[in-house]
């Protein structure tokens, strides 16, 4: 750590471990719900709640968390300190304390109802706020200084921007439902195939220099052309969510044009990370559970996301598959490759440094909880999957009613339940190693001493 | 190499640009596809109270949102009117023992601008989904496939299989004939007046004369 204000980017992980279990506690709450057949929570903690609640957490942890690794990775990259520590402590608060309201206020039954966007708008806008803090924040560390704005930190800065200016277009309500649906999608979509993605590019980037000693003008060149071609495929490929929504028909070529493309860029990510890796890398391996979160990042981010999504995106099988849970399937597997395993890759890189700990090594409660995590998040995605193709043989195919079908897919849901909690552990495992390090170094260690749990 | 940079950024442009065209004619292409000359008032207060009760969290509509419940983009087409105010009304009393939904108990005019949201969407073009599915030409009888259609295996058994609600229907051919059948499809209280079971007048005539004929059949 070179700067003071750069600790920051601790207070953010804090706050973002335990939401992450959170997610994961409601994420199992309500796959139960799928094995139940008369649910006694009916009444207190119906299904929408609980999956609106570990959606909420999902995005909700992972921006705090990106976002604490910005404030780390631009004061680097800038060679200054945070323009207002303070200003990035504030936003920290309100983020926590808006976010927590909402979550809230779902028990009451306080939402607007679109997915993923459930928070009212009161709430929608104190978001905003702090959005437009955040922006000044980096965009005056980036610029009062006198150092060159480097190709990573502006795309960066990029991305931010743009999942900004994308969530306005969540605000408003609409009478017309396609319409609505119609500018859901600038958001959902143009954030995890568009500003999301030129985040985690610029992240993985500043990583990979940062730990392996790549030299950065191999990254950044390679960086800038996938971030070109993630939004070249990406744009026009917000089609695919546009075939039956009361869109244009002619969505259904250009969607489909575009986003089969939409894996180059991710193939292209994970072969020049992995290559840099082998032959350009200067440094020793230290920090080991931070690259191997890394590179498994890239490849779940190919398979989850690039692969899963190839499988469906095609208008001829979209048809069928459409609303089914193959498209769960996708979502846990796209979004556990690129964003989860990157927020935790970016924890693992930046803690050790804020706090003077060593990073781990290979062995430990680390390894164990990568390992379970991402066995259990392999587990829950194939258990969808094969639901999802039963779904669609007998509802779609045979016409079999919905509640029958979900009958027959029983066993599946069963699957996915254990595996989630093969995850749970994983998550537990992770939260215990994480919080470790994160603690400040005792002036003297004591051999043997317990580790005080803080949850912040 | 500079060369690559500045076509590679040209062309992101080039396609951002052409998203936007698309975008406006999208918009303006909406209106006569989803008919919103129809958004009347009823309808976009149907949507509000889909909305609030966070409703997309459990069901998917138009094919998006949750997959714990039935996708409701056709659920007019394929239920009427009567039924769904009946479920609406109390959603317990048609599916007991398996996956519920709450009663949010809505009061009458909520359930009038939620039925007609709910017709409202299932007009909206969306290019042919959801597919017809394709099994139930195998199906042997006609009767037999309005029968699994209009869903009146949720609350009548036919030999062992069906939700209880109803009575069980393996043998209602040696109590009813096709024309009985008929007239309680059109009005159920015209045989019981505390009937529970919602009117099915908005179906066919073909069609129920079909089931009906496949239903006197089961003697």
């Amino acid at each position: 750590m070179k700067f003071k204000s750069q600790r920051i980017a601790r207070e953010y992980f804090l706050v973002a471990l335990p939401l992450f279990f959170l997610q994961v506690i409601f994420g199992m709450l309500a796959s139960v719900k799928y094995v139940w057949n008369v649910d006694p929570l009916l009444k207190i903690l119906p299904f929408n709640i609980a999956r609106e609640i570990h959606i909420n957490l999902l995005v909700f942890w992972l921006l705090l968390a990106l976002m604490g690794a910005t404030y780390y990775m631009v004061a680097d990259e800038i060679d200054a300190e945070i323009y207002s520590l303070r200003l990035a402590r504030i936003q920290l608060w309100i983020l926590t304390v808006s976010g927590v309201a909402a979550i809230v206020g779902y028990f009451f039954r306080w939402s607007f109802g679109m997915p993923f966007l459930e928070q009212p708008t009161l709430i929608k806008i104190v978001i905003v706020v702090a959005a437009l803090m955040f922006l000044y924040n980096i965009g005056m560390t980036m610029f009062t200084s006198h150092h060159k704005l480097t190709r990573t930190t502006a795309t960066l800065l990029g991305g931010m921007v743009m999942l900004s200016v994308m969530f306005l277009f969540g605000i408003p309500f609409m009478n017309n439902l396609s319409t609505q649906y119609y500018f859901w999608w600038f958001v959902i979509h143009l954030w995890v195939e568009g500003a999301w993605e030129l985040i985690a590019a610029s992240l993985v980037a500043w990583c990979l220099i940062k730990l392996t000693g790549v030299p950065r003008k191999t990254v950044e060149g390679w960086v800038f052309a996938e971030v070109c071609l993630v939004l070249l495929t990406g744009i026009i490929g917000t089609g695919h969510h546009y075939y039956w929504i009361g869109t244009p028909h002619y969505w259904l070529i250009w969607g489909a044009v575009f986003s089969a493309a939409e894996p180059i860029p991710i193939v292209m990510m994970l072969v020049d990370a992995v290559r840099d890796l082998l032959k350009a890398r200067t440094l020793p391996i230290v920090n080991t559970l931070a690259l191997a979160w890394l590179g498994a990042s890239a490849f779940v981010h190919f398979v989850g996301a690039g692969v899963w999504g190839f499988g469906q995106t095609l208008p001829q099988i979209n048809r069928w598959t459409h609303g089914t849970q193959i498209t769960a399937s996708h979502g846990h597997f796209a979004f556990w490759g690129a964003y989860g395993m990157l927020a935790i890759a970016l924890m693992y890189a930046i803690l050790p440094e804020v706090t003077g700990r060593a990073p781990n090594g290979k062995q430990g409660v680390g390894f164990s909880a990568f390992m379970s995590l991402n066995f259990g998040m392999i587990f829950i995605v194939m258990a969808l999957l094969i639901a999802g193709i039963v779904q669609v043989y007998l509802q779609r195919i045979m016409g079999l009613d919905f509640l029958e079908v979900q009958n027959h897919m029983r066993l599946w849901f069963e699957v996915r339940l254990a595996a989630g909690g093969l995850f749970t552990v994983g998550t537990i495992l992770l939260m215990w190693d994480l919080i470790r390090i994160a603690l400040p170094r005792p002036a003297t260690h004591l051999a043997g001493a317990p580790v005080p749990q803080s949850a912040d | 190499m500079h060369a690559t940079r500045v076509i590679l950024v040209v062309a992101t442009l080039i396609s951002a640009a052409i998203f936007l065209g698309m975008t406006f004619d999208t918009v303006r292409q909406m209106g006569p596809r989803t008919h919103a000359d129809q958004l009347s008032a009823s309808v976009v207060e149907g949507k509000w109270l889909w909305q609030k009760n966070d409703c997309n969290d459990c069901h998917t509509i138009l094919g998006i949102g949750g997959y714990y419940a039935p996708d409701v983009t056709k659920s007019y087409a394929i239920r009427g009117d009567a039924w769904l105010r009946q479920f609406l009304k109390d959603p317990a009393q048609m599916y007991p023992n398996t996956r519920q939904m709450p009663n949010f108990h809505f009061g009458d005019s909520e359930i009038t601008s939620l039925v007609a949201y709910l017709k409202w969407v299932s007009e909206i073009d969306t290019n042919g989904w959801p597919p017809a599915p394709q099994g139930m030409a195998l199906q042997e009888s006609g009767g037999h496939m309005v029968f699994l259609a209009q869903h009146c295996n949720t609350c009548h058994v036919i030999e062992g299989s069906g939700g209880t609600i109803g009575p069980d229907l393996t043998h209602v051919g040696s109590r009813r004939t096709e024309d009985w059948i008929v007239e309680q499809l059109n009005d159920p209280r015209s045989h019981k007046a505390d009937s529970i079971m919602p009117s099915f007048t908005q179906l066919p005539g073909d069609q129920k004369q079909e089931l009906a004929q496949y239903l006197a059949g089961l003697k």
